[in-house]
């Protein structure tokens, strides 16, 4: 069970389909490992119900209403069938689409002799969302950001300063905080990381690095 | 099964309750499951002269779509009604809020079509996937509905106000801090306050 959760603004921004795509996708896949946070998602939803039931009603004609029922008989489009995940695999669904199977249908990127970064396309123009592989006791050089960085641990897990995080766990960072992961010694860890600014490596000899880690959105 | 029988006891009888509370609801819940079994078109039409003025107030209230966007919404939303029926489950969910999450999810992609996003998911793909639903915690669900509905007469303005803005209106929390001209901290703490008030937050 998940320790570390979206706060409920974030959760608020969600449920009421204000946050951005990528980011939205990052707490959807928390979702899938969080029953509680299932719980408050659904609460906030209510919430919007109960808003949306209180609207004073705007008059639509019969017009509409013969557009409508003329249409039902129409073939509903087709949608992406969740029976097609892959089986057996925990990872949620959401995910298995934007990657089109698993990790190891992904190219990787390699950035040191422990990190190794693939991005994803969501279609979001302002936010990079992409899976860093840390090799099992890997650390990451110590960097910043300048923007907000989503993390949901996939697979292992890995522990900075503020603490140690598993799977299903979920960290929000804003602005400026500096902090140099490290994997867990006994497995390799998988992150998906939702960034609206690119990294910055602050240790003298990764600097060079950052002109390569330009912001991948999209 | 124990906890389930305690609140049992202190409410009286579930079913009792379920009986007390949710009479407005259950009409439209009805409505849907005539809609799933038989394809009722009464049941529809009674349906849609209920939800669609809402739907459209609803996509008219951020003041950003078109009269022909709305009423475009308004379609495809009801339609998606018709289709997705079946997937309803009123045990789970009331169905004003299964209707507003599919308006919802409609209203976000339409606007990314607007924008010309090019992206591969519907914002009903992101909808996580879900646990079998336990009775105790459908239990407390119904019960914390009913009780936002009670609490939000109470509200303050201010924080009716930045609701409406957010979930109707559909804006960022930084949007409506720009619009309203406040600070986006006050933005976050009055809808912080207002989910207090109507006892929304699960302790954790
Ligand atoms: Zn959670």
């Amino acid at each position: 069970m998940a320790k570390f959760h979206p706060d409920i603004d974030l959760l608020t921004e969600y449920a009421a389909g204000i946050m951005p795509l990528a980011q939205s996708a990052c707490i959807s896949a928390h979702l899938n490992y969080c029953p509680q946070c299932q719980r408050q998602t659904a609460r906030l939803q209510d919430l919007g119900a109960v808003l949306f039931e209180g609207l004073t009603p705007e008059p639509v004609g019969e017009a509409q209403l013969e557009a409508v029922l003329a249409r039902l008989d129409e073939q509903p489009p087709l949608s992406y069938s969740r029976a097609g995940s892959v089986a057996g695999g925990r990872l949620p669904a959401l995910l298995q689409r934007l990657m089109n199977g698993d990790f190891s249908e992904l190219v990787w990127k390699k950035i040191t002799s422990s990190l190794r970064i693939s991005y994803v396309k969501t279609g979001d123009p302002n936010y990079e969302f992409a899976l860093y592989h840390i090799k099992a006791g890997g650390r990451i050089p110590e960097h910043k950001h300048r923007g907000s960085e989503m993390t949901l641990v996939l697979q292992g897990g890995f522990s900075d300063a503020a603490g140690s995080y598993h799977e299903g766990d979920f960290i929000y960072r804003e602005l400026d905080d500096s902090h140099a992961p490290t994997a867990l010694q006994t497995e390799d860890c998988i992150c998906l990381a939702v960034l609206d600014a690119p990294l910055r490596f602050t240790g003298w000899q990764y600097r060079w690095m950052n002109s390569f880690l330009q912001l991948r959105a999209g | 099964m124990r906890r389930a029988f305690v609140e049992d006891r202190e409410s009286g009888s579930v079913t009792s309750w379920q009986g007390s509370s949710g009479r407005r609801t259950d009409e439209w819940s009805e409505c849907l499951t005539l809609i799933a079994s038989k394809e009722d078109r009464a049941a529809f039409t009674r349906f849609f002269r209920h939800f669609a003025p809402l739907i459209k107030a609803f996509a008219l209230s951020g003041s950003t779509m078109s009269a022909t966007h709305a009423d475009e919404l308004v379609q495809e939303v009801m339609l998606k009604v018709w289709q997705k029926a079946r997937g309803f489950d009123p045990e789970r969910a009331a169905a004003s809020t299964w209707v507003y999450t599919i308006a919802r999810n409609c209203r976000t992609d339409m606007f990314r079509r607007l924008q010309k996003f090019n992206t591969p998911l519907a914002a009903e793909d992101f909808t996580p996937d879900q646990e079998p639903a336990e009775p105790f915690a459908m239990l407390q669900t119904r019960r914390s509905r009913d009780r936002i509905h009670e609490l939000m007469a109470s509200l303050p303005p201010d924080q009716a106000q930045i609701l409406a803005k957010v979930y109707m209106e559909g804006k960022s929390h930084a949007e409506a801090a720009a619009e309203l001209d406040l600070p986006l901290g006050t933005v976050k703490s009055r809808v912080r306050l207002a989910i207090q008030k109507l006892q929304i937050q699960i302790d954790r």
